[in-house]
C-alpha cells in the first residue's frame, strides 16, 4: 500500500501541479482585491468580454493602431477573454479595475488597473512578475507614478521608442533599475494596452477623440 | 324440446353469499329454459336476485350450487365450476353485455370503444361489422367522439353497438336505461327489440320500469331468490 | 386496435402523474448514464495517461512515501534520489530495450500565484526521452539536443501560464539561472502540458546533484514478460519498482470508493424512481376497478389485462429512459464538472464518454426496471373479477 501511494504521487508529481488558465486574466483574490482598491467599496460585479466577441477582425485592427503595436505571438489573440470588474458602493458605480497579461522579460507579467469613471488611474500593480529586479518594480513607489494618468497621456507614448509626443505625464515616470529596461516598456505597453481595452469595452471610447492616427 | 334448442338452461341455481359471519341466501334453487331467440324480462323488487341471478346466468359470477347449460353445452356443474380465464372464454363467446352505467373508456373514440373487445377476441367480427352496427344505431356522425361528448342515450347505443361487435348469442342487459329518461328509454327499448325480432337475439333483460318489461316476449318475477311469477308457464 | 394504443391512451389520461413519474425515471437514466460513461471516460483517459508515459516500468528511490508526499506537497523537499549507476545496471539487464533518466526539482518561486508557489523542473535525457515519447508534438520549435544546454522546452500550458515562446528566457528563482526556451508542446490533455523540461545533466549542475536521479524510465522488449523483468528490477538495492500496471491499479482501487458511493446513490435514485412508477401504475389500477372488469366481460382474459397494464408500465419507462438519454447526451458538460469536483485524482482530458453502446445499455437497465416494477400492478389488475366492479344499483 504504501509502495502504491508513493507511485501515486509520482504520477502527479511529474507536472500536474495546479494549472490555472493563463489566456484570461483575473484577480487572484476578487474579494480581497476590489477592497484593498477600493476600500469605500460593498460590491462588485465580473464581466467578460473578447475583441472576438465584441467586433472581430475589424475591432482588433482599431486597437491594434491604437496601441501603435500588433498583437504578437502565441497568446495574444483576439480571443483572449478580458476580466473586468466593475465597482460599487451601495447601488453606485464608482469605478472599474481590469488587468492584462504582458510577456515579460523571464515570465508572464500581469498588470492591474484600478479606474475612476473617468477613466484616470486610480491603482497600479503587478500581480505577476518573474524578474530579477521584482522587489523595485513591485515597490508601491513605483505604481504611485501612475496615478492620475489617463489613456490621453498614453496615446502620445509611444512603445516603441520609449518617447512621449506632446503633452503626456508618461514621460515623468521613472524606471527604477537600468537593467529592467525591458519589463519596465513592458509594464508601460501593458498599461496602455489596458487603458484602450477599458476606453472599448466600459467607457464607449470616450478619448478615442485625443487619438491621432499616424500619417 | 331437446336441450339444444335452448339458448340457456339453468337447474337449480343457488348462490350463498358471505356477510361477515351471516350466510345470505340470494339465489334458492331456481330452475330455468330460455329458448333461442327469445326475450326474457326480469323483474322484481330490491334485493329480489334478479341482478345476481342474471351475473349467474350470463357467467360473470359462479353459482354455489347448481348446473348451466348454453346452447346444449354444459358449462358448470355441481362438480365442475370454472375459473376466470374459463369464464372468460365463455362470455366472449356467447353473451354482449350492456348495463346502466355504460362503462366505455373515455380516452378512446367511440369506433375504438365498440371495436375494444376485437383486440381481445375476434370470433367473426371485423372493423366493418362494427362501422354497420354503428350506422344501423345511428351513430355514423359520432364515430371520432370521445364519450364526453355524447349524451346518455348516445352512449347507451355506443355500449350496444359494443356489446354486438362480436355477433353474441345471447345480450344481457342489467338496468340499461336506468340512467335514461323516459324519451330515451322508449328508444333503447326499440333498438332492443329490433335486434331481438330482425336479428334473433336471445335478450335476457332485468329493469325496474314496466313499460321496458313490456316490451318482452317473457316476464319472470322473482322475490327473495325465488321464481314468483313466469308468463310463459 | 393494438393493446400498446390503449395502454399509451391510457397513460395520457393523467398527463400531470404521468408527467412526473416519467421525469423521476429520466433522472434515474441520467444518472445511470452518465455513471456508466464516466467509468468508461475515466479509464480511457487514464489508459492514455499511462500510454502517454512512455515507459512501462518506473524505478524510483524507496523511501518512506508518506512523508515523501507530503514534504513534495509542502515544498518540494524531501525526495529520495538513486544514483545513476543504477540506470546503467538496468540498461544492462537483457529484457530491457532502453531506459531513460529523469530527475525532478522543485523550486519555490515567490513571484509565482499570489504569495508564491513552487515551479517543478523535469530534468530528462535529450537522447533518450524523445524517442521513448515520440508522440509528443510540437507547437514551436523542437527538443534540446546539448545535454548541457541551458535550455528548456514547455508544455503548452506551462508556457500559456508565463506567456513564453521559443527564443524567449526563463529565470530560475534564487539560482538566478536563465534558460532559453527552445521549444513549447502542443496540448497533449495529460500532466506533460504542464511540465518544464530541461536536460537532465544542466539540472544536475544547477542544484547540485550531479549523479543523482530521481527516476528510471524502463522501456522493455517487445516479446519480454513485464513481470518478471519488474522482479529482476526489485533486486536492486534501495530501490520501487513501479509498475505502470500497477499504478493503474493503484488509482481505479482509490477511485473504488467513489464509484460505491455514486452507484450507491444511483441505485437510490432506481429505487426511488421504481417506486414511483409501481405507485402511479398501481394508483391508476385501482381507479380503473371497473373499467378492467369491463374489459374482461368484453372477453379480455386475465393475461391481456396483465399484458395491458404492463405494457403501460414498459411505455413509461421507455419514455422515461429515452428522455434520460438524451438529458444527459445534452448536459455531458456539466456532468464532467460535478464529476470534478467529486474525485481527488481525476486525469487530464474528456472523462465521461458516453456512446450508443452506453446509451442502449441504460435503456435496457430502465427497460428492466419497468419490466420488474410492473408485475405487481399487472398482476392485480388481472386478478380483478368483473363482478366486483360492475354492480348495477337496485339490487
Amino acid at each position: 500500500m504504501k509502495k502504491n501511494i508513493l507511485s501515486l504521487f509520482w504520477l502527479l508529481y511529474l507536472g500536474a501541479w495546479p494549472l490555472w488558465a493563463a489566456v484570461g486574466c483575473d484577480l487572484n483574490d476578487p474579494d480581497r482585491d476590489v477592497k484593498r482598491l477600493f476600500p469605500e467599496s460593498t460590491s462588485y460585479k465580473t464581466i467578460y468580454m473578447s475583441i472576438a466577441q465584441k467586433g472581430g477582425e475589424a475591432l482588433l485592427r482599431q486597437v491594434e493602431q491604437r496601441l501603435g503595436d500588433s498583437f504578437q505571438g502565441l497568446f495574444e489573440t483576439m480571443d483572449v477573454p478580458y476580466t473586468m470588474y466593475q465597482v460599487f458602493r451601495g447601488p453606485e458605480l464608482i469605478g472599474y479595475i481590469h488587468g492584462v497579461n504582458q510577456k515579460g522579460q523571464y515570465g508572464g507579467i500581469q498588470v492591474f488597473l484600478a479606474l475612476d469613471l473617468e477613466g484616470n488611474i486610480r491603482g497600479f500593480y503587478f500581480q505577476k512578475l518573474t524578474s530579477r529586479y521584482a522587489k523595485s518594480l513591485r515597490d508601491p513607489g513605483f505604481g504611485r507614478q501612475f496615478v492620475g494618468l489617463n489613456l490621453r497621456d498614453f496615446y502620445n507614448y509611444n512603445i516603441f521608442s520609449g518617447e512621449t509626443s506632446g503633452p503626456s505625464r508618461v514621460a515623468s515616470i521613472k524606471n527604477p533599475a537600468a537593467e529592467a529596461e525591458q519589463d519596465f516598456r513592458a509594464a508601460l505597453r501593458a498599461t496602455k494596452k489596458n487603458l484602450i481595452l477599458v476606453d472599448e469595452f466600459l467607457l464607449g471610447n470616450k478619448y478615442l477623440k485625443y487619438f491621432i492616427p499616424p500619417e | 324440446m331437446s336441450s339444444s334448442e335452448y339458448a340457456l338452461d339453468a337447474q337449480n341455481i343457488s348462490k350463498i353469499y358471505k356477510r361477515g359471519s351471516e350466510d345470505i341466501l340470494a339465489i334458492n334453487d331456481i330452475s330455468l329454459r330460455v329458448r333461442r331467440g327469445e326475450f326474457v324480462s326480469f323483474v322484481g323488487p330490491s334485493g329480489s336476485g334478479k341482478t345476481t341471478l342474471i351475473n349467474i346466468l350470463g357467467c360473470l359470477d359462479n353459482a354455489t350450487s347448481g348446473k348451466l347449460a348454453l346452447g346444449g353445452k354444459t358449462i358448470f356443474t355441481e362438480k365442475k365450476k370454472l375459473s376466470e380465464g374459463e369464464l372468460t372464454k365463455v362470455r366472449r363467446q356467447v353473451f354482449g353485455y350492456i348495463f346502466q352505467k355504460f362503462y366505455l373508456l373515455p380516452t378512446l373514440t367511440v369506433l375504438e370503444n365498440v371495436i375494444l373487445p376485437l383486440t381481445f377476441y375476434r370470433k367473426e367480427g371485423t372493423v366493418k361489422d362494427a362501422l354497420d352496427i354503428l350506422h344501423s344505431l345511428g351513430l355514423e356522425n359520432r364515430i371520432h367522439h370521445r364519450p364526453a361528448e355524447l349524451s346518455g342515450g348516445e352512449m347507451q347505443r355506443v355500449a350496444i353497438a359494443r356489446a354486438l361487435v362480436n355477433k353474441p348469442e345471447i345480450l344481457l342487459a342489467d338496468e340499461p336505461t336506468g340512467n335514461l329518461d323516459s324519451k330515451r328509454t322508449r328508444e333503447i327499448g326499440e333498438v332492443i327489440q329490433r335486434l331481438n325480432r330482425e336479428e334473433g337475439l336471445t335478450v335476457l333483460l332485468v329493469t325496474h320500469n314496466p313499460d321496458l318489461a313490456r316490451i318482452a316476449h317473457r316476464a319472470i318475477e322473482l322475490r327473495d331468490g325465488r321464481i314468483h311469477v313466469d308468463s310463459s308457464s | 386496435m393494438k393493446i400498446y394504443q390503449v395502454a399509451y391512451k391510457n397513460l395520457l389520461r393523467k398527463k400531470v402523474r404521468s408527467g412526473l413519474t416519467l421525469l423521476g425515471i429520466a433522472l434515474s437514466a441520467w444518472v445511470l448514464v452518465s455513471l456508466l460513461g464516466f467509468n468508461r471516460g475515466y479509464e480511457q483517459a487514464l489508459n492514455r495517461d499511462i500510454d502517454n508515459m512512455g515507459f512501462q516500468v518506473l524505478v524510483t528511490a524507496k523511501g518512506c512515501p508518506y512523508e515523501a508526499a507530503t514534504l513534495m506537497l509542502k515544498g518540494g523537499t524531501g525526495l529520495r534520489y538513486i544514483s545513476e549507476s543504477v540506470a546503467k545496471t538496468i540498461l544492462e539487464h537483457p529484457e530491457v530495450e532502453a531506459i531513460t533518466p529523469m530527475l525532478m526539482q522543485a523550486m519555490f518561486d515567490p513571484n509565482k500565484g499570489e504569495s508564491g508557489g513552487i515551479t517543478a523542473y523535469l530534468g530528462i535525457d535529450p537522447g533518450t526521452y524523445p524517442r521513448m515519447k515520440s508522440f509528443l508534438k510540437f507547437k514551436q520549435g523542437a527538443w534540446f539536443t546539448d545535454p548541457d544546454g541551458f535550455e528548456a522546452v514547455l508544455g503548452y500550458e506551462a508556457a500559456e501560464l508565463e506567456q513564453r515562446e521559443v527564443g524567449d528566457s526563463m529565470l530560475i528563482p534564487e539560482k538566478n539561472i536563465e534558460l532559453k526556451v527552445v521549444g513549447i508542446l502542443s496540448r497533449t490533455g495529460t500532466q506533460d502540458d504542464g511540465t518544464i523540461f530541461v536536460p537532465i545533466k544542466t539540472l544536475q549542475r544547477i542544484f547540485g546533484m550531479d549523479g543523482q536521479l530521481t527516476g528510471v524510465g524502463v522501456k522493455v522488449k517487445r516479446d519480454a514478460n513485464i513481470s518478471l523483468v519488474e522482479q529482476d528490477l526489485y533486486d536492486l538495492p534501495d530501490v520501487q519498482v513501479v509498475s505502470l500496471a500497477q499504478v493503474k491499479q493503484t488509482i481505479m482501487d482509490l477511485i473504488t470508493t467513489a464509484k460505491m458511493m455514486v452507484f450507491s446513490i444511483a441505485l437510490i435514485a432506481i429505487l426511488i424512481a421504481m417506486l414511483g412508477v409501481i405507485n402511479t401504475i398501481l394508483m391508476s389500477v385501482f381507479e380503473r376497478f371497473q373499467e378492467i372488469g369491463i374489459i374482461k366481460s368484453l372477453g379480455a382474459m386475465p393475461w391481456d389485462v396483465f399484458k395491458l397494464i404492463w405494457v403501460e408500465t414498459i411505455i413509461l419507462c421507455f419514455l422515461g429512459g429515452a428522455l434520460g438519454i438524451a438529458f444527459s447526451l445534452g448536459l455531458s458538460k456539466m456532468t464532467e464538472v460535478l464529476i470534478r469536483r467529486l474525485l481527488p485524482y481525476t486525469p487530464t482530458g474528456s472523462l465521461v464518454a458516453v456512446n450508443p453502446g452506453l446509451a442502449l445499455i441504460t435503456l435496457a437497465m430502465v427497460l428492466g426496471i419497468g419490466i420488474v416494477s410492473g408485475l405487481y400492478p399487472a398482476w392485480r389488475a388481472a386478478r380483478v373479477r368483473p363482478l366486483e366492479s360492475i354492480r348495477s344499483e337496485g339490487e
